[in-house]
């Protein structure tokens, strides 16, 4: 239904997504003020009283929690907008309206898109009222007080109608918590006014550009390490150039522009080694550090962990590659630090031998040797004066292998709808001489799947539901109707994910649960 | 429960699941984030952690979830936010290669 909101421009829904990521600002000098582009184009329904605006003042979010709310106006109330008009208003919000880092925290792992996260836990009351349908993530990245939760019940069931079905009206006075004890919960939990934001809206924040050390880790496939040159465009944003290596060998090039919305959130669009990548990352509250996640823009479960920290940071190691070595084996190893003298002295604890073989600006690489009886354990490690605890081990023998993640969903795909992949990650750890679990680090591994139950055996899910690859990537079959299965029934699977780890003549095993099921069509930035 | 008596598979797998104590699991998957499992099915898991009980093939029964706006996350209601998603799709069987996902990527 529209609101009768005048069409002022037009804007094709295609293009709505592009401004989080950091699309280039229009002649950020002439573009108008952030409550001028409110003015205009929101307050035709959301009226203003003294500088505020009905409903929107009440409420703070993430960059992408205002991208919702801006397509749904535009979905729903037929709300059309220009380009920059569009931009301006996501960024001023978030930046006016926004979470402060603290607030943002638990939840980043939506805003990151990692495929197969735990959701938060908000007690049972939530989740069954609202973590039935969508995250509780997106509902602990928002921030309202109890009245305005409350009319936030009442957009749910007049946008929603069939909601009584699913908030288990058969079993509850479902409506009465809705709008009782709830609306005073999540006023609690998460309301407008708070001391963070208050004092992250109000304080200075640091500029970015420079030079950074990075280190990425790609899950089941690379580790990156290289620098990061960081400039302002000139619109309010930055650019990044990447000079990376991938510890499979070769280098990775890469650039990316982004937009830093709320003084914290990176939301970067760019390439990475020829690939088209989109970065969510936090920059930490001191501005020493960028973190997040990276990822493909047409397969959002493909991606890493990203960590930048400023190239003239004090001195700390930042990565080391490998994560552990065997005793009585050799071979080559990187540290990633910032702080580096010239001519570093490494060590990596008792029972090697190092010797360092090349030194760049921010690693050095070294070949070592691993004593034969050398105690298996975590070791500390030392290049100049930076030095790090829990970063490299020793085994004697791997002892336990962990699959991550522990379950894991795909999804078929065809049409207009990709299939989504699954990315499993074996890890291993041993035993120190205090019988602790010390872990080892990533590890290859020889990867098969296997009915999970009687039930998936007898339908033969292995069959249908795909395949896994060397590298413990899932590949779901094809979506639709499979004619030789049961009532034409989809490519579906419940499957277990077995990777075993070869430790000499020695292959230790773990698993995991993958189920393979059916594709989505609202693919929101926040699931 | 004891007066009831299941009158077909799913019914049978549902008092199987409860005397066999599954729930902990179901609970377990319920927690991933943005996936709805705790419908009678769920869109991605069914109610006993698998993909046995599912509606299948999904497309039979599509247009029944996006009319009435049954998982509303996961598939696009007609009933108010989408109402032209299946426009020129009249068989879900027949013409979901075209359906589109509603939110615009990147």
């Amino acid at each position: 239904m529209s609101i009768g909101l005048p069409r002022m421009f037009s804007l094709h829904a295609s293009l709505l997504g592009l401004f989080l990521f950091g699309a280039p600002a229009a002649g950020a000098t002439d573009a108008p003020s952030g409550p001028t582009l409110v003015r205009t184009y929101c307050s035709g329904c959301h009226l203003e009283h003294g500088g505020s605006f009905e409903r929107i003042s009440s409420i703070r979010k993430s960059p992408e929690g205002w991208v919702m709310t801006l397509f749904r106006m535009h979905q729903v109330h037929g709300l059309a907008l220009p380009e920059d008009a569009h931009d301006g208003i996501v960024r001023y919000l978030a930046d006016t309206q926004g979470l402060a880092p603290s607030e943002s925290a638990a939840g980043r792992f939506a805003l990151e898109r990692r495929p197969n996260a735990r959701d938060l836990d908000l007690g049972p009351d939530l989740a069954a009222m609202c973590g039935r349908c969508h995250s509780l993530a997106r509902v602990a990245l928002q921030r309202r007080d109890a009245d305005d939760w409350l009319k936030h019940m009442h957009f749910h069931v007049g946008q929603f109608p069939s909601l009584e079905y699913q908030a288990s009206a058969r079993d509850r006075p479902w409506w009465t918590i809705a709008t009782t004890e709830l609306p005073a919960k999540l006023g609690s939990l998460f309301p407008l006014n708070s001391a963070a934001w208050t004092a992250w809206s109000q304080g200075a924040h640091r500029e970015l550009m420079g030079s950074w050390v990075v280190v990425g880790h790609e899950p089941g496939g690379r580790d990156l390490y290289g620098t990061a040159e960081i400039n302002t465009d000139g619109h309010g944003g930055y650019t990044a150039r990447y000079r990376l290596s991938d510890t499979r060998g070769g280098t990775v090039g890469g650039e990316s522009h982004a937009i830093v919305y709320t003084g914290y959130e990176w939301r970067g669009r760019g390439e990475l080694g020829g690939r088209a990548s989109r970065e969510v990352f936090a920059v930490s509250e001191d501005g020493s550090r960028i973190s997040g996640r990276w990822f493909d823009p047409d397969h959002e479960e493909r991606g890493g962990d990203w960590t930048a920290v400023r190239a003239d940071a004090a001195p700390q190691v930042l990565a080391v590659l490998p994560r552990s070595m065997k005793a009585g084996s050799s071979g080559p190893i990187t540290i990633v630090a910032t702080g580096l003298p010239a001519g570093p002295e490494l060590s990596l604890g008792a029972g090697t031998t190092v010797r360092i073989t090349s030194v760049e600006a921010a690693s050095v690489h070294a070949a070592v040797e691993v004593a034969t009886d050398a105690a298996a354990g975590a070791r500390a490690v030392t290049i100049g004066r930076a030095s790090a605890a829990g970063q490299f081990a020793i085994y004697q023998h791997i002892d336990k292998v962990d699959v991550t993640p522990g379950f894991a969903i795909a999804r078929v795909g065809g049409g207009k709808t990709a299939a989504v992949t699954a990315q499993f990650e074996a890890t291993a750890s041993t035993h120190d001489a205090a019988g602790k679990l010390v872990e080892l680090g990533p590890f290859t591994a020889d990867w098969s799947t296997k009915p999970f139950d009687a039930e998936a055996a007898r339908t033969h899910d292995e069959t249908f539901g795909g395949a896994i690859e060397p590298g413990g990537r899932y590949m779901p079959a094809g979506a639709g109707l499979n004619p030789v299965r049961d009532y034409s029934g989809n490519n579906t699977a419940n499957l277990k994910v077995l990777a075993r780890v070869h430790d000499g003549d020695v292959a230790v095993e773990g698993d995991s649960h993958l189920i393979v099921t059916v594709q989505r069509w609202v693919t929101t930035p926040i699931y | 429960m004891s007066e009831l008596k299941p009158t077909n598979k799913k019914a049978e797998l549902l008092l199987k699941s409860a005397a066999e104590g599954q729930v902990d699991e179901v609970v377990a998957m319920d927690s991933v984030a943005g996936c709805a499992t705790t419908f009678d099915p769920g869109w991605e898991v069914d109610a006993f952690g698998g993909v046995a009980s599912l509606c299948q093939p999904m497309e039979a029964d599509l247009y029944g979830c996006s009319d009435p706006c049954w998982w509303p996350a996961q598939v696009p209601d007609t009933l108010n936010t989408y109402p032209n998603w299946t426009d020129g799709k009249p068989s879900a069987q027949n013409d979901w290669r075209e359906l589109d996902a509603v939110f615009p990527k990147k």
